[in-house]
């Protein structure tokens, strides 16, 4: 009997199921390489850069401010002058500060996917990390500085570990779907902290009951600046543990067992169950050490450089959103999230307090990149396609080459 | 089926025990403000008993909820015949239900459009950059078009384009939904900032930009409770109630919605008996960003008064997103859960009279709700089957 | 009787091609006015290509259609609808949260006023067809309420609402219970009086020769002949539909069975639809035989492969392997850790992970324990060590330990899904149709493997659906048809005798 290559009787028409998009990623990502998300970055750059142009502006000038507001022209300065009283530096600085969050909700937004979860909670699982490393860094003045911020930065991760968990738990024993839960969650984080931070609240201020603001983080809870000036906001050693955090989630992924059995799980699920792997358990495993990342990023900012945070600063917080563009443009990889943040880093400080307003408007740059965020979350959705016609493309020269050799 | 017969089946008794359990509540506040605590307890007791009436005859799901709302409704107004009289008049003044409707109608614009977006099996996370862009190309169009039908034009056009984007990437290209649906969120914030600021620079509207009017009911605007309640509503929140039995309609009661469900239950049964599955996702995408758009324009030249900030929506799309999944993807289900979530940021706004702090834990309430709602406590919500599926035609 | 005028339908030299072996190899049919003609054959035959061509699904590479002695060529379901030839699937095209009604007339909806969707006329022109053809089902019940049976009317009402000359029912009986096949019969009956031809394909001989006023059977892409009623016997169909040249058999020394490995007792399996697939099923594997279970697919070969190890909860009686005993809910990694192996019918879905490489996916079952990790830390140079053993052993060709799965041939995957099984020295290996796609080198490959690992003492258990590989392998021979064993024998059994009872010819024994 000849081996099956007709369509059975038993089997539907569509022989194979179509894969799951998160499969598909990470096959863009083998066959790609570097180029796709190279190519993505590109062509949302140039986009915005369109866009700027049709309403008036001169792209070139503008994209200039955002790269000297970023402090990317410091490095090109050689010797580098570290004195941040310069501006160069101190942009710089700023983008590395911003960056420490970044790589953190990038994170929290990439290891899920890895399991083929989408956490789009990374911003209410930042927001409470960030609450309760204000409340532990306000309370217990007089604790020495080292147990006071490992204190504050382990709790908020657990609080974040915890945010996250009850979307992974949800999901794991009802089957709520896991994009619902998280913004719902979201959104009870923010209302949250406008209740903790707001008139009367628990976390209020105790000195101006007028300012619906938190109080301010004590000294001994503030994670010294190794680079730049603190009075002026310089970046502190939150950086090295965000750093520290890249190298642990590749970690995890690549040399324990529960990385093999999230990166079992996010592949086939039906195959890693046969292996023996606890699929629902995983969901919960992943989800709540995304909100760990999330909630460190909290933890970091409030003992790093806010100090402090009011209702205000609540509602208008975005930081954890911007995680996803960066996750999705660094594959979910350690580097390339590490690379993603570094850029996502400089084109936020570019475009907000780094911009001169002279050579571009800092109002006009904060929404272009908002729109080269989506931009890029758009491209990366549609990453299949340009991976078909790059390989479409290829496909077409090595057989005509073929077709060549064969004549 | 008879008439009684109708108004006796166990989902009819249901329904009246829902309505009950609201009038329970209802009772001890004005214009009734009932004193007495029996006043709503048996009022709620009669909620309980439909609805435990149609349960056992059943219907689960909504005796179930008249039960919750009969509990519900009797303790509410069995607190509020403590609280002090002036306060109820405060917080519950006629006007309150004209501010229910206000904040529901965006939240109905958007529940329905997601739902039929998602009836028709595209999810729509992206309802509120639809929305966003509703609300500030709608005053734009407004302002220089010199009209608010003009606004309402542009409004529609900018939401729709957007959608056919959402469409685009999630038919034809098969893009995973919520990614595409979330960077439509991204590029309406950035887009409308940005025009925002290029175009009205010092950030401000001018004034006197056509606005969608209000709608004065004759006779009943200067009666005294309920003129005040509804008397003197804006057109579009009149609009986006008659869209309710609209769509049901449509969905319900026409070949065109039976083959919208269809493409959302079971795409490739609807391609074997010849409907254009694509076709037809691409017109239900357009529409729900259509609808988006129209709450938008709502907030920005309906009950906006021709104004505009960055992220005028504050998560309104959301919120619609999730009263669409509380009401199970049904017309009057959403905007029951409209009108339940409008209600309770309404409340919100004036519960500060009791507790600051309570008002502003009350406005969790929607998303609570909704995560309840998920995890399937109050039995299943059920998504259209194929509901987020690419389909892909042989 | 059927009379003489040009058949309602005919194929004329019908050829499809799918890489590189043919399909349908200038098949012939026609089909008579009111007549029941049922095609015959294997899985693989041919069948299924055919009637793709036929309901417009796919394009044949030579040959022609005929409708009423009129050539048509038909590039969608809604041509050949059009052309009045209706499908009525083995996988339902329904829509289970709609009505029966509702069903029925989508696409075709009958309106008042314009707009409005008639359903009061829907629902009364679905039960005037039901009163006439006698099909018990309420118009306006929902599709996920009624059973199978019922469900299955709804999609053969679908057909004759659009007014069909011809039915053609795929498997039509593969997921019914037999109370409701033997309605379904009258119903043929019924259509067939009114003068609706039919075309039923089927592998099942006793149905076909209830039912059928002529039968073609095809067999490896061909025709082999079409014969009446009259006159055919089930041997006589079974000798056509399998009967063929000795294949080479693998060289096999005789087996010498040891303990038994693994012993199944009365075992009851329900599938996902709560339909019992495993009626009552015993048997028992040694160590150092291969036994096969032989059967068409469909017949609950996969739930109790499923059942036996762990993917699927057991009704009633038990499994034991090597000695210990299970019954209810048991989980793979159960019966892994009692020593069984398993090469899974699906290998993309279950057996391998497609984005992990070589040295993961041969990890699978023991990434959690020394010495691939300890304590939870992992240490893929063990892994990488195991698979270039492996690799070497098992000859896995196309890659290295850090190659993904998805870039190897089928054959290769295949080896690594056997080489994961068989290198942790199983105490009884259950194979399910392991070649399974594969081409002729790979094939050869896996039933040498199959013989090794049990000369080397292991039981094997082969569940396949090839009955030359059944042949070829195996030391006793288990049939089954529709849940039960029906038949058991020697390594050295004729076709024709297993065929027959493949095919549902010999009545079961009392279970």
């Amino acid at each position: 009997m000849s081996s099956q290559a007709e369509p059975t009787a038993n089997v539907p028409p569509e022989q194979e199921p179509t894969p799951d998009f998160v499969v598909r990623l990470g096959a863009a990502q083998r066959a790609g390489g570097l180029v796709v998300p190279v190519l993505t970055a590109v062509l949302a750059f140039l986009a915005g850069g369109i866009v700027v142009a049709a309403t008036g502006h001169n792209p070139w000038t503008a994209y200039k401010g955002i790269w000297d507001g970023a402090g990317f022209n410091w490095l090109f300065h050689i010797p580098w002058d570290t004195n941040t009283v310069h501006l160069d530096a101190f942009n710089l600085s700023q983008t590395l500060l911003t960056m420490t969050t970044l790589i953190l909700v990038g994170l929290a937004v990439a290891f899920p996917f890895r399991c083929g979860l989408f956490n789009i909670g990374g911003q209410g699982q930042y927001l409470v990390g960030l609450f309760v490393a204000n409340w532990i860094g306000v309370s217990f003045a007089g604790w020495p500085t080292l147990p006071h911020v490992l204190l504050g930065i382990g709790a908020a991760a657990l609080a974040g570990a915890v945010w996250a968990g009850i979307a992974g738990f949800l999901k794991a024993t009802t089957g709520a779907h896991e994009v619902i839960s998280t913004i719902m969650l979201n959104w009870i984080a923010i209302w949250g902290g406008q209740y903790l931070f707001g008139q009367g609240g628990p976390l209020q201020n105790t000195y101006n009951p007028a300012a619906p603001e938190s109080g301010t983080v004590v000294q001994s809870a503030r994670i010294p600046v190794f680079w730049g000036n603190p009075v002026l906001q310089g970046l502190d050693y939150g950086f090295f543990v965000a750093l520290v955090a890249l190298v642990v989630f590749w970690l995890i992924l690549n040399r324990t067992t529960l990385g093999y059995e999230v990166r079992a799980v996010g592949f086939n699920p039906e195959a890693a169950a046969y292996g023996g792997i606890n699929v629902k358990t995983k969901y919960i495993q992943a989800m709540a050490i995304s909100g760990v990342f999330a909630g460190l990023a909290g933890a970091l900012d409030m003992l790093g450089y806010l100090f402090q945070f009011g209702v205000l600063d609540v509602q208008a917080s975005q930081i954890g959103f911007l995680g996803i563009a960066v996750a999705l443009l660094g594959r979910n990889t350690a580097i390339g999230t590490g690379i993603a943040a570094f850029l996502f880093g400089g084109l936020l400080y570019g475009t907000t307090r780094g911009l001169n307003p002279n050579v571009f408007d800092p109002s006009l740059a904060g929404n272009l990149t908002s729109m080269i965020q989506g931009l890029i979350v758009l491209f990366v959705g549609a990453d299949i396609f340009i991976l078909y016609i790059w390989n479409a493309r290829r496909k077409l020269k090595l057989r005509r080459r073929a077709e060549m050799a064969a004549t | 089926m008879h008439a009684t017969q109708w108004a006796f089946r166990p989902k009819s008794i249901a329904v009246l025990g829902s309505v009950l359990g609201l009038a329970a509540f209802w009772s001890a506040i004005p214009p009734f403000t009932a004193r007495s605590p029996l006043v709503p307890i048996l009022i709620g007791v009669l909620a309980i008993a439909a609805g435990l009436w149609a349960v056992t005859r059943g219907t689960r799901r909504l005796g179930w909820g008249a039960i919750a709302s009969g509990v519900i409704g009797l303790g509410l107004g069995l607190l509020a015949t403590r609280s002090s009289s002036a306060n109820l008049h405060v917080v519950f003044a006629a006007d309150l239900i004209a501010q229910v409707f206000v904040f529901a109608t965006p939240l109905t614009f958007g529940a329905l459009g997601g739902m039929v977006s998602e009836r028709s099996g595209v999810v729509n996370v992206g309802l509120e950059g639809m929305m966003l862009m509703g609300a500030f190309w709608g005053v734009y169009g407004a302002d220089k078009g010199g009209s608010w039908v003009v606004g309402i034009l542009v409004a529609l056009a900018a939401g729709g384009l957007f959608a056919l984007v959402h469409a685009y990437w999630s038919i034809h290209l098969r893009a995973n939904q919520i990614v595409s649906g979330m960077a439509i969120n991204f590029l309406a914030l950035g887009v409308t900032g940005y025009f925002f600021e290029q175009l009205y620079g010092n950030k401000n509207i001018p004034s006197g930009v056509s606005t969608v009017p209000n709608v004065a009911l004759p006779g009943i605007d200067h009666v005294k409770y309920l003129g005040a309640a509804i008397g003197n509503l804006n057109l579009l929140i009149w609009v986006g109630i008659l869209f309710v039995p609209l769509s049901y309609f449509v969905l319900f009661k026409t070949p065109i919605g039976l083959r919208v469900r269809a493409c959302g239950e079971h795409p490739r049964a609807a391609d074997t008996v010849g409907i254009n599955v694509y076709a037809v996702r691409y017109a239900a995408v357009l529409v729900s960003g259509m609808l988006a758009a129209l709450g938008g324009a709502f907030l920005s030249i309906g009950f906006g008064g021709g104004s505009f900030t960055e992220n005028m929506t504050e998560g309104r799309g959301f919120i619609a997103l999730a009263a669409m999944i509380f009401g199970n993807w049904r017309p009057f289900g959403a905007w029951g859960a409209a009108l339940l979530f409008g209600f309770s940021t309404a409340l919100a706004f004036r519960l500060p009279v009791y507790s600051s702090s309570a008002a502003t834990l009350f406005q969790t309430l929607p998303y609570v709700l909704t995560l309840i709602a998920v995890a399937g406590v109050i039995g299943r919500s059920v998504p259209p089957k194929a509901d987020g599926q690419p389909y892909a035609k042989q | 009787m059927a009379e003489e005028r040009s058949p309602v339908l005919e194929l004329r030299g019908i050829t499809k091609r799918y890489s590189g072996s043919l399909a349908n190899d200038r098949v012939d049919f026609d089909l008579r006015r009111g007549e029941v003609h049922a095609l015959l054959g294997e899985n693989g035959a041919g069948k299924s290509t055919l009637m793709n061509i036929l309901y417009g699904l796919t394009k044949p590479d030579e040959g022609e259609i005929l409708i009423d002695g009129k050539p048509v060529s038909f590039s969608s379901a809604k041509d050949a609808i059009g052309a009045g030839v209706g499908m009525v699937h083995q996988h339902f095209m329904l829509i289970p949260v709609m009505t029966v009604a509702e069903n029925v007339v989508l696409g075709t909806e009958p309106v008042r006023s314009g707009i409005v969707l008639d359903e009061r006329a829907a629902a009364r022109r679905v039960a005037d067809m039901a009163r006439t053809f006698n099909f018990a089902v309420d118009p306006d019940a929902r599709v996920d309420n009624i059973t199978v049976g019922q469900q299955q009317r709804v999609e053969i009402m679908k057909a004759l609402y659009r007014n069909v000359d011809v039915l053609v029912l795929d498997e039509p009986t593969a997921v019914l219970t037999p109370q409701e096949a033997a309605d379904l019969f009258e119903i043929l009956r019924t259509l067939r009086r009114e003068g609706i031809s039919i075309v039923f394909i089927s592998h099942k001989l006793n149905e076909v020769l209830e039912i059928a006023d002529r039968i073609t059977v095809l067999r490896r892409g061909k025709k082999i002949d079409t014969v009446s009623k009259e006159g055919a016997t089930e041997e006589g169909l079974a000798r056509m539909m399998v009967g063929r040249d000795v294949l080479l058999r693998v060289d096999k020394t005789l087996a010498s069975p040891g303990e038994v490995a693994l012993e199944v007792k009365d075992l009851h399996v329900l599938d996902d639809r709560e339909l019992e697939k495993v009626r009552g099923v015993s048997f028992s594997a040694r160590g150092g035989e291969i036994v096969a279970i032989a059967g068409v697919d469909g017949n609950g070969q996969t739930e109790l492969v499923e059942a036996i190890t762990g993917l699927r909860p057991i009704e009633s009686g038990t499994v034991a392997v090597g000695g210990r005993e299970f019954e209810g809910r048991l989980g793979p990694r159960m019966m892994i850790d009692a020593g069984m192996g398993h090469i899974p019918e699906d290998r993309h879905r279950r057996g391998l992970v497609l984005d992990f490489n070589l040295a993961e996916n041969l990890a699978l079952h023991d990434y959690d324990k020394p010495p691939d990790s300890r304590f939870g830390w992992l240490y893929p140079a063990r892994l990488v060590q195991r698979a270039v053993r492996l690799i070497k052993e098992f000859d896995i060709r196309g890659g290295g330990p850090l190659t993904l799965a998805r870039a190897l041939s089928g054959g290769n995957q295949q080896k690594v899904v056997v080489a994961r099984e068989v290198a942790r020295n199983p105490v009884v290996l259950v194979a399910a149709q392991p070649t399974r796609g594969l081409d002729v080198g790979a094939i050869e490959y896996v039933h040498r493997r199959l013989v090794a690992e049990r000369d080397a003492g292991h039981a094997i258990l082969l569940v396949s659906l090839e009955l030359d590989e059944v042949l070829s392998l195996a030391d006793r021979i288990l049939v089954m048809y529709e849940g039960r064993i029906v038949g058991e024998h020697g390594g050295d059994a004729g076709e024709e005798e297993i065929g027959l009872e493949m095919l549902g010819g010999r009545k079961p024994v009392a279970a």
